[in-house]
């Protein structure tokens, strides 16, 4: 179901409303009212509460139309991936995946399936947050048929790599056997080595400013390890430590 | 040119080619829909355009101060001449990989944590 007649605009996350805005719909003018941009779906109503409800996952794009020559007034555009008949109930129309109806793109609009809706607000200046508002609601509404954006992200996250190599540095969290059996013999000793080294630096350890630094030479990747190997000693005897 | 803030949508941007896409962030594209039509325009971010010259299905040239195309509709990006794709790609998931490891807990400062007494 896209076209809600019946169903009224939401009053709960409701990003951006503006008044004082006319629909137009495939060209015919529906009047002066309000847009609702809500995070559950696109509405407009006229004073009469007569209007229209759009499900965003129909909603092909948005835009903002400054050129005058196409369209007479500033206004927010929106093509919507289905057809409406008269009653504004709307049919859609898969011209995607399954049936590529190529021999379709020489007819007019009507047989294509697709929606264009124009939202002419009297406010021009209001047209940026329009926008804005329905670009982050588009965001909570991902394609759901998009085999790229499914499930498979959450939690432990699928790597190609980690599954044909058996590693992987993605943020899986792992114990620490698991982490060790991961290393070669090579790796294992290294990190005894490092360990080794951790441990004997703990007596080392200087407090600088409230930021540990101990003498490990750690290969942390994360651009924000202190080269403690640069201090001098006694550099911070004033600070408050104990060793 | 930023990350992501969420988890989710840095995985996936590491394990598909649309951080190749984010990465073209502030170049000029061209971007075939799925209703064959085609727009032209600056990236802002993927999924938001700006500025775009927006040819539609019918031939009609009409300008578009900022388009918004979702996912589904996009058919082909065509990425510029210029961009050296493996190095867009590798630029990307070095930032990935940067925020995650400020963020998480083996990096980062080790502020406040096992203060030494």
């Amino acid at each position: 179901m896209v076209l809600l007649r019946s169903v009224p605009a939401p009053s709960e996350g409701v990003r951006h409303e503006q008044a004082e805005t006319t629909a137009v719909l495939d060209g015919k003018g529906l009047g002066a009212g309000t847009l609702y941009v809500a995070e559950t779906r696109l509405s407009w109503f006229d004073g009469s509460g007569m209007g229209f409800s759009l499900e965003y996952p129909t909603i092909s794009l948005h835009a903002i139309s400054r050129d005058l020559s196409t369209y007479p007034q500033e206004h927010l555009y929106v093509m919507v991936n289905a057809k409406l008949n008269d009653e504004n109930e709307a049919e859609m129309q898969e011209n995607a995946h399954d049936q590529e109806d190529e021999d379709n793109s020489s007819e007019e609009d009507d047989s294509e399936g697709i929606t264009e809706i124009r939202f002419v607000p009297r406010d021009k200046a209001a047209l940026e947050s329009m926008f804005s508002a329905m670009c982050e609601c588009q965001a909570l509404h991902p394609d759901p048929d998009d085999e790229d954006s499914d499930g498979d992200f959450d939690g432990d996250e699928y790597d190609v790599e980690e599954a044909e190599h058996g590693q992987g540095d993605i943020p899986s969290f792992c114990t620490y056997e698991e982490g060790v059996s991961g290393l070669t013999a090579e790796g294992q000793a290294t990190l005894q080595r490092l360990e080794g080294m951790l441990a004997q630096s703990v007596a080392n350890t200087f407090h600088m400013a409230g930021v540990r630094t101990d003498d490990a030479n750690g290969e942390f990747d994360d651009g924000m390890e202190v080269d403690a190997g640069s201090t001098m000693a006694g550099q911070f005897e004033d600070a408050d430590a104990d060793h | 040119m930023e990350v992501s803030h969420s988890i989710r949508e840095r995985t996936i941007a590491e394990n598909s080619l649309v951080i190749l896409l984010q990465g073209l962030q502030g170049e000029v594209t061209t971007v075939d829909l799925r209703d064959e039509s085609t727009a032209r325009g600056r990236v802002v971010n993927v999924d938001a355009f700006m500025n775009v010259l927006y040819r539609d299905r019918r031939g009609r040239l009409s300008q578009l101060a900022d388009l918004f195309i979702t996912a589904r509709n996009v058919r082909y990006v065509h990425i510029p001449d210029h961009v050296d794709i493996m190095e867009t790609i590798q630029t990307q998931l070095t930032r990935i990989r940067r925020v995650r490891n400020f963020a998480g807990d083996k990096g980062g400062r080790k502020e406040y944590q096992k203060k030494k007494k």
